[in-house]
């Protein structure tokens, strides 16, 4: 159940970590969009560099994958659909399916595309403190008319504070439950729903408790902010980032 | 410092939560209020810094009602809560330091000052960048003192502060709150198990039914503790001097 709590912040002192955050984020939009229209050379230049960025991110690429197995999972069946869906020259044919050369190739494409944004945005979040994204997130924000950006803010903060909470509470709950003989009843929606009602009961108890503990602790919208400075090194990587995208087009 | 006067809640359900309090407690002293599950416990010192109204009656804070000024009220009394976890709102141990004197607007110095001090008064200092939800039990309550440190308040509150904890985790929230003590703090603890904090204490409030029932030494009143639902310690059963889980 720790599958997602890969997307937290881990330490380090690389210059990933220096980056100003709103530089990051739109790197990772610069670069996700590019990777929209960047052919199988791009994404390969493309991969060269994730994998060169992971452990400047303090992670690995094996134990990121295991944890992100039922993403794969999803991209799988991603493969299977767009490999079976795509008409193009058949490579097997059973019964009413065939498979195309163009859709196994494109198939793999968009997996490959979502694998990478998905890497890169564990990247991002690696490398950045919460408080510093939710910063990042309420300046880009703020512009925007009847949008309250603090707030919206303050819960992305509280979401990836209690993603990990909720899952270890989704564990300790199936495994109380597997403890009972669940494991004997076959309907999946029976499961599910024995799982998810205590599960979703818990969970709002917890936010009752949570928003006692933030008040008790003087929470209001107009609190002080990370300080957020652009430096020299941020338009560098931003010159860098952003020629490298362009580059990748024509590969 | 704190002067309760008639203090009564009653709860939507119209239920009565705490009935009739009245009481002070003057600065520096170290209190714990005992009684069994749904005596008021809880209920009552949530009136202490506005997180509950009162039905009736007043909380006074050097002079000042409560309901006047929450949030000098809050500042001035720190809340250490029973479920750690649900209380921890940072990321990051640093960033959940950070929150309080972040929701109090103060600059980045001097919230950096702050959080390094809380920190390194409850020894968490080595666990700056680390996430709270991967700390123990023992640590993850350090934390939550921390966070109410970072607010500087003058009395600090722990309800049910040993609850779930193993004993080496006892020990360490036990020299936390003792230390806090020492260093000039009004301390109130909330417990049902007198066993491992009454060695500490200066004063014993007996709680049952919202109401108080007993309220003094220690020593005086720790016999009367089991009449109204809560345990004495097993030295004070055997006639001997309860000693401290320090020790």
């Amino acid at each position: 159940m720790a599958e997602l709590t890969a997307f937290s912040f881990r330490a380090g002192k690389s210059l990933l970590y220096c980056l100003d955050p709103r530089f990051k984020l739109l790197f990772l939009i610069l670069i996700s969009l590019t990777s929209l229209k960047a052919g199988s050379w791009g994404m390969l230049f493309l991969s060269g560099g994730l994998l060169w960025l992971l452990p400047a991110a303090r992670l690995s690429l094996f134990p990121v994958l295991r944890e992100l197995r039922y993403f794969l999972l999803l991209l799988l069946v991603v493969f299977a659909a767009r490999a079976l869906a795509i008409p193009g020259d058949a490579v097997l044919t059973a019964k009413f399916m065939t498979l195309t050369r163009q859709g196994l190739f494109d198939g793999a494409l968009v997996c490959w595309r979502l694998l990478l944004v998905v890497l890169l945005g564990l990247v991002l979040t690696a490398t950045t403190r919460a408080a510093e994204m939710r910063a990042a997130v309420e300046w880009i924000l703020k512009p925007i008319p009847l949008l309250p950006a603090k707030r919206i803010g303050t819960m992305m903060g509280l979401i990836m504070r209690f993603i990990p909470v909720i899952l270890n509470q989704a564990k300790e709950t199936a495994e109380a439950q597997r403890s009972r003989g669940v494991e004997n009843r076959k309907n999946p929606v029976y499961r599910l729903t024995k799982l998810g009602i205590p599960l979703i009961r818990r969970t709002f108890e917890n936010a009752d408790r949570l928003i006692v503990a933030m008040e008790s602790r003087c929470y209001c919208e107009n609190r002080t902010g990370p300080e957020l400075m652009s430096t020299r090194r941020d338009w560098a990587a931003l010159l860098v980032v952003a020629s490298l995208s362009f580059l990748m087009l024509f590969l | 410092m704190i002067v309760i006067e008639n203090l009564s809640h009653r709860f939507s359900s119209g239920r009565l939560g705490i009935d009739g309090i009245t009481l002070s407690i003057s600065p520096g002293e170290f209190v714990v209020i005992a009684g069994p599950n749904g005596s008021g416990k809880t209920t009552f010192i949530r009136h202490l810094n506005g997180l509950l109204k009162p039905t009736a009656g007043r909380v006074l804070l050097d002079g000042i009602n409560v309901t006047r000024d929450v949030v000098r009220a809050r500042q001035m009394v720190g809340m250490v809560f029973q479920d750690a976890d649900s209380q921890i709102v940072g990321e990051t141990v640093y960033d959940d330091v950070a929150f309080g004197p972040e929701n109090l607007s103060l600059g980045h110095a001097e919230i950096k000052e702050r959080v390094a001090e809380s920190l390194q008064a409850v020894g968490l200092t080595h666990l700056t960048d680390q996430r709270p939800h991967l700390l123990s039990g023992g640590e993850k309550r350090r934390l939550a003192v921390a966070g109410v440190l970072a607010m500087r308040p003058r009395v600090i509150i722990f309800d049910e502060p040993f609850s779930s904890l193993d004993y080496p985790g006892v020990q360490q929230v036990l020299r936390q709150i003792v230390s806090l003590h020492r260093s000039g703090h009004t301390i109130l603890v909330t417990t049902h198990d007198l066993e491992k904090v009454i060695a500490h204490a200066g004063r014993l409030i007996l709680l049952a039914d919202g109401k108080i029932v007993r309220d003094g030494l220690p020593g005086d009143i720790i016999k009367d503790a089991e009449r109204f639902g809560v345990r004495a310690p097993c030295a004070s059963r055997l006639g001997l001097e309860v000693s401290s889980w320090l020790n």
